[in-house]
Order: C-alpha cells, then structure tokens, then sequence
C-alpha cells in the first residue's frame, strides 16, 4: 500500500474574521472549490492549495497572490459569466460569495501550459522600449500587422461584448470631514471629529473595517468599541466597500462604492456599484502604508508574497499560505509574520535578514527561529511554486539552498501617499522609513501609516490628533478623547534594502513585467527623469499603479544615476488609484439616457401617425411619415409635393424662441443683427442675420415686434443655446447700460408651418379674430388669434417658398390647434410633413440652413451680402478682414444632375470636366419635387459667372463623378411671388 | 377661453408614477426688473400680492402665490394654475412698466419631491449639500441635475421640495427622477 503525503491543513480551526460554520462554493478555471464567508477569492484559492492564478502581462511567467489588498500585482482574473463577465478583478479584494465563477487571464491554452510563455525565452529581444523600436518600419505595417499581432499577444482580461444588464448611480455626496481608509488612525479621527459634532464619511475600501485591525486579535475589543460608537453618531457615515480613487481641486474627491459585486445579482432598485463625487471641508488621509518588494531574482515566481500578506492571510482569514516559510526583510516590522505563521502552525520559518544581527533577529532566535543576519535571497526554484530558496552571504559567491514553498519578502513600508500625490501635496523623504512621506495642505491631512507613524498605537495617536485638527478646522470644538490601544511602537528604522544583484530577472513591477534591467537601460538610453524612465519602461502604469515596487524602481534609477532617490523622486500620481468601471462613470446615463431627449408636445401624434423619427441636437422630430409599404423617398416626395401644390403642416416647435424686451430692446437687437430691427414696425416680422465676432454668419431667423419695447426672436433649432449665451454675454458684458431683459421660451410656444397654395383657404376655415387675407396680414405680418378656441400667434412667414402662416400657440394647446387644422384642410388634402420634406421645400427655393451656415461662411458666401447695413454691429469689423471679402470666395449656387436619376452628394467637389482642381463643393442636396431630379446647393468660385455652367461633381470616396448644371439657388419661383400671393 | 385643457408635457411619453413625486399643474411667469426699477417693481409686488421679492437663493410665499429668486433681479412667479394667461396679465398691471413679464405656463414644468429620502433621491443627481445645516425651508437654488437645468425650492422640512425645468426636458428629468427614486418607492 503507497502512502500518500500528508496534505497539510491550509485552514486554521479558529480565530480570524471568517464564518467556518459556512460554506460557500465557488469556481475557478472550472473546478469547484469551498470558501467561507469573510474569505475573498485569494484568501479562498490559497486555502484550497491553488497556487499559480495567472500568468504575467509580457513573459507570461506564472504568478501567484503576492498580497491581500488592492495593491496586488498579480492575481487578476474574470469573475462572473456572461454579460457580467468582469475582467481584470484583483482576487485579493473579491469578496467571495457562493456561486462565485472566476477564471484565469492572459494564459492560453491554460494556466498550467501556457504557450506564449516562449516571450519568457525570447525576452532578451523584449527589452523596454521594444515596441518602440521594432515595429516603426515600415510604417504601413504597423496598422496591419504589427498592432493586431501585439494587441493578441498582450493585454490582460477580456471584457464581455454583451450589453451591461446592471444599473449604475452617479452620487454627490457632502461632509465636513472624509476620512479615507479604516485602520486604527482612520477609526480614531472619524471619531474624533464625529464625537466633536462634524459630518463624517468615513471611506473604507475593504468590505469590513478595521485595516491592519483585523490582523491584531489583541484590539479586536476596541476595533468593536470604535465602530459602535461610530455607528452610534448620526453625523458619521460609515461606507464600506468603497474605494476613495481621486482627489481633485478643493477637496472634491472621487469615490467607488461596489453595492453588488459582493452579490451574485444587484438587489431590485439597487445599482451595481455608485460613483461619489465628495465634497469634504477638511480630508483625512489615513490609508496606511503599502508594504515593497524587493528586487532579486524570481522574485515574482508563486510562492513568493509580501510578509505582511502572509501575516493578513493567518491571521485575519485563518489560512497557512506555507508551512516551510522563509522570510526575506529589512526590517523589524516584517518579524510579526513569524510568530503569525508559527501560530497558523507553519513546520518552520527562517529568517533571510540582510543586515546585521539586530535586537529583533536576536529575539527570534530567541523563540526557536532560525535567523541568517546579514544574508540575502539570490533567487527562488521550482515552476508553478516554490520548492527551495537560494540565499548568501551578502558579499560571498556561496550560495545554498533553503527548502521552502513560501517566500514571504519585506523592503519595509511605505505610506500610500497616492491621494495626497493627486492632490499635488508635496512630499518629503523621510531616511527613517526610507520613503516619502506626505506634508500637510489646506484642508488636508494624512494620519498614521499614511505618513510614516507606524504601529498600533503611534498610528491610533495619530489618528486621534488629525480628526480634531480636522474638526476644528471645519469649525467643531474637540471633545474629551476616548481610549486608544496601547502598546510598544515598534522601531520603524529601515536600511534601505532594494535590490540583490545577481544573475536572473529580477522585477520592480510584477503587472508589466519591468525588470531592474529595464530601468537601466531605460537610464543608458537617456530616460534619465523618473517620468520619462517611467513611461519608457511601462513601470507603475498598470493597475496596481506601481504601490509595491514604485519606490524600487525609483532607487534602481536613483542608483544608475548616481543620485538618492530623494532627488530622483517619485512620478506623480493620477487618479484612479485603482480601475473604476466605465458604467459607474457614466451612471444613469447611458444608452436611450446618454443625454436628455426633448420632445414637441406633438410628439406622441408624430409617433401615433407613423412617423420615422431623427435627431436634431437633443431633439426627436419627424423626418417623414411613410405609409405602410411606402418607401422614405416616396413618402418625403409625397409629403414635398403635398406643399407645392396643396397644403403641408410641419411641427416647427423645436426652433429657438427668445422674448426679447426693454426700453434698448430694438437697439439691442440693431447691434447683435446685420440688419436693422429699429426701424421694423410693430406688427411685422423681418428676416435677421446674426454674425459671430470673427465675421462668420452664426444664425439666421425672423423676429417680430409685438410692441415697441417687445421683440420675439426665433433662430435655429442647432443654435437656440448659443444665440441665447450670445445675447446674455453682450447684455452683461459689452452693454450693461442697456435696458433690455431676455427669457427663452421655445418650450413655452409650440409653433407649426401651414404652407401651399391652399393654406390661407384652410386656415380660414379655423381661426378667428383675425382676418388673413392678403390685405389683411400682408406678407412678414404678425398677428394674434384664436384658433379651436385656443389662443394663437400667426406669423406669415414661409421658408418653402409657398404661401405660408406659422402658427404658435402656447405648447399645451398644440395638439387641438394641429388637430383642427388637420381636420379644416382634409378636403384640400393637407398633410404633415417632416424635416426632410422641409429639407426638400428649402433647397428648392435656395434657402440656407445650417449645412451652409456652418460656421465657415461670410454672408456674402451665402449670397446674404446685402443684409449688412451701414451701422456698426457685432462681427463687422472682422468680416471686412481681406480674406473674407476675396471676390473668388466660394459663394452660393444650385446644383442640377443633368441625369435627373443620378444621384448627388454633399461633400461631393465641384471640377471641371478633366481637371482635378476643386472649385468648390456640395452642402446640401435632395430630390426634388418642382425641377425634378436631384439637386441642391453648393459653394463654388466664379458662382454666378458659372450659372449655366456644366461641371462634375466628384465624389472619390465612393468612385462617383455626376455631370451638374450650375444655376441660381433660387429654383422655385424665383421672384417670390407665390409668399406674397 | 380655450376650449381644450392644456396637455401635460409628461403626457407625450409614458412615465411611471411614484409616490414621492407629482407634477403641480401652474401658471408659471418670469418677472424681470427693467434697468434701475427693482425697487418699483418689488414695491409693487408687495403692494398686489403681499411678498416680497426675495434675495439670491431664497423664495417667498404669500397664499398660494410664490416668487423664486433665479437671475439677478428676475424672478419665477408661480401660482396653480388659472385661467389662460392670467397670472402674467396681472403682473404686467402690477409691474406697470417695471418689469419685462413672460410667461412661462407652458414652457415650464413643475414638479414635488417629498419625503424622508427626498434627499438621497436629489444626491443622485444634484451637486447641492441638501443638509438641514445647509438647505431648508425657504431655499432655492437654479442648478443643474441630470444634464438639465433646474430651479430647486425647499417648502418644508419634510423635506418637500418643488422642481421647475423647461418643458421639452421634463420627461427625461422626470424618468431620471422617478429611476432614482425607485428604491425609495415603499419606504417613503
């Protein structure tokens, strides 16, 4: 009978913050496994044996869990299926659940035999900079083929293609103190400043509280009593599972809460997860310190991980992450992990301590550990763990062999000063600690581990002491303290111990696979500046943002230049200080709420009658009402055809409306327009022409005067907002003396175009009060009325060329008044027309819109030269610049295909047979009703010279060349008789 | 008068009801002072309506009649609504040359939000600290929500607050409304 190994026991029988009377069952790769509640995915994975979870992002080397919190490196995977498919989680916060599904990454075909892992081989010619170098030439190579081959080889986890089914909340939130983290400095200042009377959020991104706590069974009593008691004040938020990643101008910081992920489904009316935007009087920063790496060689293979991860992993979960442990530290802090892993009932622990035999080592030994002082890791063996590790004497070539299968490795601590980076506090070089620590800024403090008082109770003072400063700050008078944990602190001196050198890949960032090769080099070929060796190398640009080897990779740049790493410094930090999903960015608003949609008081007609709606600016209006098995063209012909020789209704309510009033009024308008609104009688409307301060036409309209110091301004649907900033900004800012006051009121009239020879006929039938003969509402006359007993305004006003009224009415009553008219002009047989056939009707009577007023486009280009009046006004200083009075200035013409079925394009360029010189282009085109066939307007050199001209418009993207004859824009009733009629 | 009742602007699309929310049907009229007539204007308003005109961030109320401060000497005259215009005639005689008066009947939709979680329902979209320490009873602000402009009052301290936005936009700040304030439905 063979004897199986004994397995050892991963779980210890009690004592951590994880429920071992429950089971939750999870997947990885497929394989079912046990967890308990309080366990996350690594602490779960580690206690079942599993080892290797990933392989890394360039070498594709397996990797391990290097830690328990949010600075991990290495063990991303995919959690979840399907639409919820999340990649990229780092299994160190993953808060088990039962049923969870996670896979591995960036391995394939498995995690165990991982073919692109030949990278690792090849690396020699993978240097930093790689990409930059290789792939520049031929230059047509590299959207072909070197990008999609590099995108397939790199990057991490997949994202799902399906569409998000969860919903996500944009929150603002509002405190007179945030405190960032919850360890034991984060405690006792949010309850400091909580017992002093302030509103406190405190902001914990783990999903329990406590920080380093959770690891100190000695101060379990007082992590209790603290959370009581701040359960207990009404003026603290407690929020767990929440991510403080931003930190922006006066003290707006920004935040994700992951509501759900801890849950297989969101529950019913809750998101997924909330983006916060806080706005805090004073910031506490007591994120603690990120335990770094050291650097030698395979210092990333499985089975090395951080000490103090190691000691989380006993001690707050229960779980042995070896049982034949050696750890490799500098400092005294790191000897916690001994007795943590003694106690979790680790076989042995040897200590590997590259300084000399120092007061901490002594006690180790002490209690029965072997300690090698003055010695140092060269390197790890064994492939998908650890089986032995090789050590020194520092300053001896005799390495030997240490059998092992955890390395746990500490270079000491250093604050997590990545808000108050953001935030562009300045930092310090602390040589105690041998790291940076934060200063304080307006408003803002850090605390305990966060700016280098390291142990329980120097950090639990610390804490006490910023949140009253922070309280009284914000104006709330300190109350009597409460008790704090006592204790040694320990001596937090650290020797600066970076790097081994010995032959081997020896990694700074374990996420992009930046070696201290790839830092050197970088310095060799002149990224000498921490910011440029930074992007040249990729080191601490990955998802862990560089928190455990950030500093390494700065001391081996600090070494090759010759310099400390005071000097060199550190890269400044950005948000996010770890990734935020795109859906908690964008909150409600996204798909169908991506932006608001505004819709006339019509709109549920439109949609009753069939009508295919399109989008102008935020706007649903009809394009056309096609009946059924009629196609759009038919349906935007019959609509057109309907106006010219009929009568056509079109909702028009979308254009821009502006009440314009006051004793200036009309002076007002005189200066804003080309045209003058002075002289307009009241009554009467006039076609007005607006241009920008550079001389360009910004908007046209018609404006009415209702009275003498009453104007009613329309502009274009596109440019309502912006003429209404215009006129605020000249009226508070260029002539505060003028007496003149403006409210928009699109939303208050809806308003809709009655236009074709049979329109007065039709209207007559409906309105009263009001006589709309000819004589008597003359052309460009205004006029009130009542219409299905609801008041209206009529303008005669057409931009079809046609007889036409626009009718307005306050937008409530736009259904009975569109209803009525409908039903009057049934028997000349009206029908409601869209935006294209409105298209249609303005191009064929030569009318500019918006695809000529673009912005480009002097009023001469759009054949409007006249309308500039004597006087000055604004945007006629620039308009007279040389270049926009250049007579050979394209200028507005029409376009006929002289094959009315061939079709024409906007954009399409105007040349002459056989010439390849553009003489100008189409903006607008459609086919037509009254000349037939395509047309449409265009901006051509020469312009009226060339009417009569045929030219070919070419359309090269699409190979198309159509033979057009140029003629004037106007071709319908060219000498307006039919408006007036 | 009119033969038809005015039509809601939430009525062109479906939005879902909910208990915190219910649109005030209003006559609604933008009062702006003519240049150097604030004072007249405000005597005036006194005078016919029993208020006063109140300062930037502040409302005041007298009956059913309420003025809310929303640009530099202009005010929100609001009142349920009446007969077809006839808020904005009496405050064109009331201001009697004063103030340029528009109304806003139709152009403007106003809405109120009320009960205990009023204020996490707004968080979900309005940058404002609606804390009793500071925003309350007798408070107004113009600010953004949702992508759309809003003034924002505060009646009482139910909290109960009142919304006004342009009519074209009430029903997508309406579904964000009633979308925040879904988890809130049974517990108001």
């Amino acid at each position: 009978m063979i004897e199986l190994p004994r397995r050892p026991r991963l779980r210890t029988r009690k004592g951590g913050h994880v429920d071992r009377d429950r089971s939750l069952t999870f997947r990885f790769d497929g394989r079912a496994y046990q967890g308990h509640p309080g366990d996350t995915l690594a602490s779960a994975l580690l206690a079942a044996g599993v080892r290797i979870v990933g392989r890394s992002f360039k070498y594709h080397r397996p990797r391990g869990i290097y830690t328990a919190g949010p600075e991990e490196p290495n063990a991303l995977a995919g959690i979840g299926t399907g639409a919820r498919a999340t990649p990229n989680s780092k299994v160190t916060t993953v808060e088990l659940h039962d049923g969870l599904v996670a896979r591995s990454q960036n391995r394939w075909p498995s995690l165990a035999l991982d073919l692109m892992c030949v990278n690792s081989a090849l690396s020699r010619f993978l240097p930093a900079g790689f990409y930059y170098k290789t792939f520049m030439w031929p230059a047509a190579f590299w959207e072909k083929v070197y990008e999609p081959a590099i995108r397939r080889a790199a990057g991490l986890g997949r994202a799902s293609a399906l569409p998000d089914p969860d919903h996500y909340e944009a929150c603002h939130a509002h405190c007179d103190v945030l405190v960032v983290g919850s360890g034991v400095a984060g405690l006792a200042a949010a309850r400091a400043a909580g017992e002093a009377g302030a509103r406190v959020i405190l902001a914990e991104q783990d999903f329990l509280a406590g920080g380093g706590l959770l690891c100190e069974p000695g101060q379990e009593a007082w992590r209790q009593e603290a959370l009581a008691a701040l359960a207990a004040l009404p003026n603290v938020t407690t929020t767990l599972r929440t991510t403080v990643f931003g930190y922006y101008e006066q003290n707006m910081l920004g935040a994700l809460e992951r509501v759900a992920d801890h849950l297989p489904v969101p529950p019913a009316h809750q998101p997924r997860q909330r983006y916060w935007t806080i706005r805090a009087g004073e910031v506490v920063l007591a994120t603690g310190a990120d335990e770094r790496l050291i650097a030698f060689p395979g210092n990333d293979r499985p089975g090395v991980m951080l000490a103090g991860a190691a000691r989380t992993y006993a001690r707050r979960f229960g779980v042995l992450a070896g049982s034949r442990a050696v750890l490799f530290a500098n400092n005294d802090e790191a000897y916690g992990t001994l007795a943590a892993l003694a106690e979790a009932g680790a076989e042995r622990v040897t200590v590997v301590d590259p300084r000399p035999l120092g007061p901490a080592a002594a006690a180790a030994r002490r209690q029965g550990f072997e300690v090698l002082a003055g010695h140092e890791v060269t390197g790890g063996h064994g492939g998908r763990g650890i089986y032995s590790v090789e050590a020194r004497a520092i300053g001896s070539a005799g390495a030997f062999q240490i059998d092992a299968d955890l390395l746990c490795v500490s270079g000491g601590y250093g604050p997590a000063i990545q808000l108050a980076s953001q935030s562009r506090t300045a930092m310090r070089w602390d040589d105690r600690i041998a790291a940076f620590v934060p200063g304080d800024a307006p408003g803002q403090r850090s605390a305990g581990g966060a700016r280098g008082c390291f142990g329980i109770a120097a950090a639990a003072r610390d804490g006490l002491a910023a949140g009253q400063a922070a309280a009284s700050a914000a104006g709330f008078a300190a109350k009597a303290a409460f008790a704090l944990p006592e204790g040694d602190d320990p001596d937090a001196t650290v020797a600066p111990f970076w790097e081994v050198r010995a032959r081997g890949k020896s990694f700074v960032d374990l996420q992009h696979d930046v070696t201290t090769a790839d830092i050197r080099l970088a310095h060799r070929e002149g990224y000498r500046h921490i910011e440029h060796a930074k992007r040249y190398t990729t080191h601490a640009m990955a998802t862990d943002q560089g928190k455990t080897g950030g500093l390494v990779g700065a001391a081996v740049l600090a070494e090759a230049r010759g310099e400390t790493v005071a000097v060199v410094g550190m890269p400044t930090y950005r948000p996010y200080v770890s990734p935020v999903t795109w859906g908690a960015v964008a909150g409600h608003h996204r798909g169908r709420a991506f932006a608001p949609i505004r819709r006339t008081m019509l709109h549920d007609w439109h949609a009753r009658r069939g009508a295919e709606f399109m989008e102008a600016g935020l706007w649903l209006r009809p394009a056309f009402y096609a009946r059924p098995g009629e196609a759009p063209w038919d349906a935007i012909l019959r609509e057109g055809r309907a106006v010219r020789q009929a009568v056509g209704i079109c909702d028009v309510s979308t254009l821009g409306k502006i009440d314009v009033q006051g004793s200036d009024a009309a002076t007002f308008l005189d200066r804003l327009y080309t045209n003058t609104f002075s002289t307009l009688p009241v009554g009467k409307a006039r076609y007005g022409l607006m241009l920008r301060e550079d001389g360009m036409v910004m908007d046209d309209g018609t404006t009415s005067r209702l009275a003498p110091d009453h104007f009613f301004v329309t502009t274009t649907t596109a440019n309502a907002g912006r003429v209404m900033e215009h006129m605020e900004f000249h009226a508070q800012t260029v002539w505060p003396e003028l007496d003149v006051q403006f409210a928009s009121v699109t939303d208050q009239w809806a308003s809709m175009s009655v236009a074709g020879p049979e329109a007065r006929r039709t209207l007559a039938k409906v309105i009263a009060g009001l006589d709309i003969s000819d004589a008597g509402l003359p052309f460009m006359g205004v006029a009130d009325a009542t219409l299905a007993g609801c008041p209206v305004r009529v303008f005669r006003i057409s931009f079809s060329g046609e007889l036409a009224f626009e009718v307005a009415t306050p937008a409530g009553y736009a259904l009975a008044v569109w209803e009525a008219i409908l039903a009057a002009g049934a028997e000349f047989g009206i029908e409601p027309y869209g935006v294209e056939a409105l298209g249609l009707l303005r191009i064929e009577k030569g009318h500019v819109a918006g695809a000529e007023l673009n912005g480009q486009t002097t009023m001469r280009d759009v054949g409007l030269g006249k309308m500039a009046k004597k006087g000055d006004f604004v945007g006629k200083v620039l308009a007279g610049r040389p270049g926009l009075t250049d007579p050979a200035r394209p200028r507005l013409v029409g376009v006929r295909a002289v094959d009315r079925e061939r079709q024409i394009r906007p954009g399409a360029h105007l040349v002459e047979p056989g010439s390849d010189r553009s003489l100008g282009w189409i903006t607008s085109v459609t086919r037509s009703v009254e000349p037939g066939g395509w047309i449409g307007l265009a901006m051509l050199s020469g312009d009226a010279d060339r009417h009569g001209q045929r030219l070919v418009a070419a359309f090269p993207l699409m190979n198309e060349a159509v033979e057009v004859e140029i003629s004037s824009p106007h071709f319908v009733d060219p000498e307006n008789a039919r408006v007036r009629s | 008068m009119c033969a038809a009742e005015p039509r809601s602007p939430l009525s062109v699309v479906a939005v879902p009801a909910h208990p915190m929310i219910a649109e005030l049907p209003s006559a609604i009229v933008d009062i702006a002072a003519r240049r150097g007539r604030a004072g007249d204007l405000a005597a005036a308003i006194r005078a016919e309506f029993g208020l006063d005109l109140p300062p930037p961030g502040r409302f005041a109320a007298s009956g059913d009649t309420t003025a809310v401060w929303i640009r530099p000497e202009t005010w929100l005259v609001m009142a349920p609504r009446g007969a077809e215009g006839a808020l904005a005639r009496r405050l064109v005689e009331t201001a009697a040359g004063a103030a340029s008066v528009v109304d806003q009947s139709h152009g403007k939709t106003r809405v109120r939000l009320a009960g205990a979680a009023a204020p996490r329902v707004l968080a979900k979209g309005c940058r404002l600290d609606l804390h009793p320490a500071q925003f309350g009873p007798g408070q107004a602000a113009v600010t953004p929500m949702a992508q759309v402009g809003a003034v924002l009052l505060q009646r009482d301290a139910t909290p109960a607050y009142e919304l006004v936005v342009g009519s074209s936009y009430a029903v997508p700040f309406l579904e964000w409304l009633t979308d925040s304030a879904a988890e809130f439905a049974g517990t108001h």
